[in-house]
């Protein structure tokens, strides 16, 4: 596997100073700054915290700083890479990480790594996101046009977080009479709709995403024509088949989809 | 029914009270084409153009013509304020009666009251009552992540709503797969909901 990180001067001055701290106390440090890595823009460490570390470790502000940064880069670079904990040790010995401090990597990548990729890979970016879903559910009795009316109407509250605002959550309310809200679970529940969308987070899974990416619309436009060519087909029964073998023609010509269905 | 209050509920306003007086020597086309135009106003559409016209036909005075959309107008929608199944129509007919209002004329309300574009009327009511903005448009898409600068094979999809609401608002956000299942959810539940009420309502809330 390629080198994560290139051995440059600052790396070389930084595994200096992580090979002389105390083995306990960069295993602590390793597993506070693995839970705070998933938060961006947030430091590991407060500025108090940061005095007491330097008195702890007997590292001067510098030094402690580089210390700090170089820990959590390499870090980042596993999550990117989302590299295997051996693989990890081998590549931090290669820049000449002393054995003890390289198995303690090891061993904090092994217990608290997966969750960071998971934290991380959930993160997305968007200016707006929904955060929170609330509904309330009424039924109207009158209007001041309308008496005696027996109407359910639903309400939904949208609470859609801005990037930038950690504070503020904006409330977006939508209202539906029945049919109203019919139409909408109907677009919602489309198989237009949500079969890609349950069919790439099981296809995802996988590691070879072009051939699941095509896999799964291909899954998709098969059963679609297959259904199709059902739909259509008259008495004789046989009406699809030509369909379906023109189908199969053009997935055999194409290159990419036939090597992933091995025709 | 035991106690017959009446479409006003005994207080008759003014307009109406004077209608029958104006309504006596009106022409039947004329009165027919303005409670068309009554009737298009209840539903929300413009109708300067059909009253100017009818204005200019000449045979009435501006005033006389006002009285009359006025009274038609109020009498319209006090009718329409009862769901059509609470209100007999030979009972909505006596009302009429006792307006003193000639017989043809009340042939021509009942029919627009109980007729058979009574449920276009009555949606069109519902929607100019006092709403939240509801729905008018909504496109989504369903993105893949394959990679961002903290993860070389991410993989993670999630969807971008548009919802455009009635109040003219366009809100876009994206939604993370999770919180789309639980809107899904939400509203397959409030449909749940929805369908109890209607069932239980027929059953215990009469009339």
């Amino acid at each position: 596997m390629a080198a994560i990180v290139k051995e440059t001067q600052s790396i070389k001055e930084a595994v200096a100073h992580i090979n002389a701290i105390d083995a306990n106390k960069f295993t602590r440090l390793l597993s506070r700054i693995l839970q705070k890595l998933h938060l961006k823009g947030e430091r590991s460490f407060s500025e108090d915290e940061e005095e007491k570390l330097q008195t702890a470790l007997a590292m001067e502000k510098q030094a402690l700083h580089l210390v700090l940064e170089t820990t959590s880069f390499l870090l980042e670079q596993a999550v990117y890479h989302n590299i295997k904990p051996a693989s990890f040790k081998q590549q931090l010995e290669n820049i000449q990480v002393a054995p003890d401090k390289a198995e303690a990597f090891c061993q904090a990548w092994a217990t608290a790594g997966p969750d960071v990729v998971e934290k991380i890979r959930q993160r997305i970016f968007a200016p707006k996101k929904l955060e929170h879903v609330g509904w309330q559910l009424n039924l109207q009795m009158g209007q001041s046009s309308q008496a005696k009316l027996k109407a359910p109407h639903a309400v939904l509250d949208l609470g859609v977080r801005e990037e930038d605002e950690s504070e503020h959550l904006q409330n977006v309310f939508v209202e539906f009479s029945h049919k109203e809200l019919l139409e909408f679970y109907n677009k919602v529940r489309l198989h237009s709709f949500s079969f890609p969308l349950d069919c790439l987070a099981n296809a995802v899974s996988h590691d070879t995403y072009l051939q699941t990416v095509t896999h799964s619309f291909l899954f998709i436009s098969f059963f679609h024509s297959f259904f199709l060519s059902f739909a259509a087909r008259d008495d004789s029964g046989s009406a699809g088949l030509p369909y379906l073998m023109s189908l199969l023609t053009f997935v055999r010509a194409n290159p990419i989809i036939s090597h992933c269905y091995l025709l | 029914m035991a106690e017959h209050v009446g479409i006003f509920g005994g207080r008759i306003p003014a307009e109406v009270e004077t209608l029958s007086k104006d309504l006596k020597d009106l022409d039947k086309e004329l009165f027919r084409k303005i409670l068309k135009v009554v009737v298009s106003a209840v539903e929300g559409k413009d109708c300067g153009e059909a009253m100017v016209e009818i204005g200019e036909s000449g045979s009435l005075s501006e005033e006389k013509l006002s009285r009359i959309v006025s009274g038609l107008f109020k009498l319209l929608r006090e009718a329409l304020r009862f769901p059509g199944s609470s209100v007999k129509q030979e009972g909505f007919k006596e009302d009429l009666r006792e307006l003193r209002i000639s017989e043809e004329f009340i042939a021509d309300f009942a029919s627009v009251v109980f007729g058979n574009r009574r449920s276009a009327l009555d949606a069109a009511v519902t929607q100019r009552g006092p709403r939240l903005p509801s729905l008018m448009e909504f496109r989504w898409r369903v993105d893949v992540a394959i990679s961002t600068s903290s993860l070389a094979r991410a993989l993670q999809p999630s969807v971008l709503m548009q919802l455009k609401l009635s109040d003219g608002n366009i809100h876009r956000f994206e939604v993370p797969v999770s919180k789309f299942q639980e809107l899904r959810y939400n509203v397959a539940l409030i449909l749940k909901e929805m369908n109890d009420l209607e069932k239980r309502s027929i059953l215990k809330i009469q009339g």
